[in-house]
């Protein structure tokens, strides 16, 4: 039990960062703060779409992540 | 107990336009003359205003009824409470963080137009180059304020505005102005950018809630709040267009002026007034968008505390610091969120997106003001909303119009406002349900589901890792791929074994 606590809270608190930061580079994509765009070669015609797969794997991330820390604290 | 002393009319007016007269004057004209509705944003300003002001009548009548801390979240609770007095509160507190990111950048502008008139133009790309770090400066600063539980001198600051602007008013007679249409002409097109135009300006007029958050603290709040509201709105709306129509006047559209150079407002001022003017105006611009920074972290930690002390938000954004007594949390919270969209410096998306959040909550202020007219008629209500339900109807109709012509004009700006708008509104909905939620079979199923997505995702990141990213990232996202297939594998395994 001990073993599986752990791995709830190491997994959570990695998933929900994973999701915080998928984000924030989101936002950084938007906004094109410090040229994101060119540093990750992104075309401007396809950056809805990332912007999407980006908000949505950053909310369902933060999702799981919660769950377990929510579990990790009983 | 000690007596606690109430605000008059006059304190209660002071009140009000203390918290509409402020920097957005100074960011949102540019876009809405520049490249919105020209000259016929004068008559948007007054649209605006009518508006307003119908608003204004649904929140005098509540705001007697229930004069109470809160304003609008207090209304949509007594009202409708659940997910809409939530929402309420969601939207009130992002429409106040864009409010504070986009005075973040006009500060930064300001600050840049002061220079601008005795200074190197070395001195001004410097602050251009290190505009992010000067607005995480800022932050950082009023944080630290805030924390304090530092008041502002909001009568010191309406005072100064109004001699300003009746100053510039006053040399503007000796000043040839150039005629220009201010009514929009009668073309499909030219109504469309009105209403856009209305939209985007919206948020001059909404900071006059103050005045409604503040009614506790005022005398005989019945008559005299919603008095306050009537004369705030009608000073406002005429002060807003003697400035705007002078400015339109002395800065005409087109030729060489694109509103890059200088923000309308100051390049009026150095026209009409010189370099007197333009320093003034500057200045007033700083001081207005320092104000506003502060004014919005302080208002964001209230809603937060108020929505957790409700049980909506975890319980430590109440937690308050031992020293100065105030929730620390919240301000640091909120100031993140303020600090990350300020760096953008993208002026016409923060203007929209601060309108929209306010948009919404005025629909559901007057939503709130027809459901509690039906749910408790016997409610003492010392001012009725006059044409009930005409006002109140007129309201919820003019706010979803202004929400929905910037999008239909594909204003780029304005759906990117929206569709983030929206996506907030879409992650309070989950928090909302993850939070109230009862139902532990219901909790379950939802972990399932969400733990599948994410061991959908982290294998697909895998799969398609060699193929979609660079060498020096592929150890990332092979980790990232990993990371999500356990959190998945976890959440799936927990979940099934509670709804078996």
């Amino acid at each position: 039990m001990k073993i599986r606590r752990i791995l709830n809270a190491v997994t959570g608190i990695a998933e929900s960062a994973i999701g915080v930061l998928s984000a924030v580079l989101a936002v950084l994509l938007f906004f094109d703060i410090l040229e994101v765009q060119t540093v990750f070669n992104v075309p401007p015609e396809l950056l809805p779409l990332y912007l999407l797969f980006l908000g949505l794997f950053s909310v369902f991330s933060v999702l799981s992540g919660l769950f377990l820390i929510r579990e990790w604290r009983g | 107990m000690a007596n606690e002393k109430k605000h008059g009319l006059i304190s209660a007016i002071i009140m009000g336009l203390g918290g509409a007269i402020g920097f957005e004057i100074f960011a949102l004209l540019n876009y809405a003359y520049f490249d919105l509705a020209g000259p016929s944003m004068i008559s948007a300003l007054a649209f605006c205003g009518i508006i307003n002001l119908i608003t204004m009548l649904s929140y005098s009548e509540l705001s007697a009824a229930i004069p109470e801390v809160g304003g609008e979240y207090t209304y949509t609770k007594v009202a409708f409470g659940g997910i809409i007095s939530f929402m309420a509160g969601c939207l009130r507190w992002l429409a106040s963080v864009f409010g504070g990111a986009l005075a973040a950048v006009v500060f930064v502008d300001q600050l840049r137009v002061l220079f601008s008139v005795f200074a190197p133009s070395s001195i001004q790309d410097l602050i251009l180059a290190n505009a992010s770090v000067l607005i995480l400066g800022l932050v950082v600063i009023l944080i630290i304020l805030a924390i304090r539980g530092v008041e502002e001198a909001s009568t010191l600051i309406v005072a100064a505005f109004l001699t300003i602007f009746i100053i510039f008013l006053a040399m503007s007679v000796g000043y040839t102005l150039t005629p220009q249409n201010i009514v929009p002409e009668a073309s499909a097109s030219s109504v469309m950018y009105f209403f856009a135009t209305a939209a985007y300006l919206f948020p001059m007029f909404v900071g006059m809630r103050a005045l409604v958050a503040g009614a506790p603290q005022i005398k005989n709040p019945g008559k005299n709040v919603p008095r306050a509201l009537m004369i705030t709105t009608i000073v406002l709306t005429v002060v807003y267009f003697a400035v705007a129509y002078v400015a339109v006047g002395a800065v005409p559209i087109g030729g060489e002026i694109t509103g890059d150079e200088l923000p309308l407002l100051n390049l009026a001022a150095s026209t009409i007034m010189g370099p007197v003017g333009a320093i003034l105006f500057a200045l007033a611009g700083i001081i207005a968008s320092v104000s506003s920074v502060g004014t919005a972290m302080t208002v964001q930690s209230s809603i937060l505390g108020g929505m957790s002390r409700d049980g909506y938000l975890p319980a430590a954004i109440q937690r308050v610091h031992k020293r100065f007594g105030t929730r620390y949390i919240a301000v640091i919270a909120s100031s993140l969120f303020v600090i990350f969209f300020g760096i953008s410096g993208a002026v016409a998306f923060l203007g929209y997106a601060a309108s929209f959040g306010s948009l919404l909550v005025f629909a559901l202020v007057n939503l709130s003001l027809i459901q509690l007219r039906r749910k408790m008629p016997r409610l003492d209500r010392p001012f009725k909303a006059p044409f009930y339900p005409l006002t109140p109807l007129a309201g919820i109709v003019m706010s979803v119009l202004l929400l929905a012509f910037p999008v239909i004009l594909r204003d780029v700006n304005a759906e990117s406002a929206l569709l983030s708008s929206l996506g907030m509104v879409a992650v309070v909905l989950v928090t909302y349900y993850l939070r109230m939620v009862k139902r532990e079979i219901d909790f379950n199923r939802l972990r399932v589901a969400v733990g599948g997505i994410c061991f959908g995702a982290g294998v697909t990141l895998i799969v398609l890792a060699p193929v979609i990213v660079p060498s020096s990232l592929f150890l990332i996202m092979i980790i990232v791929g990993l990371v999500s297939i356990i959190a998945g594998i976890m959440n799936i395994l927990a979940s099934a074994r509670k709804i078996d």
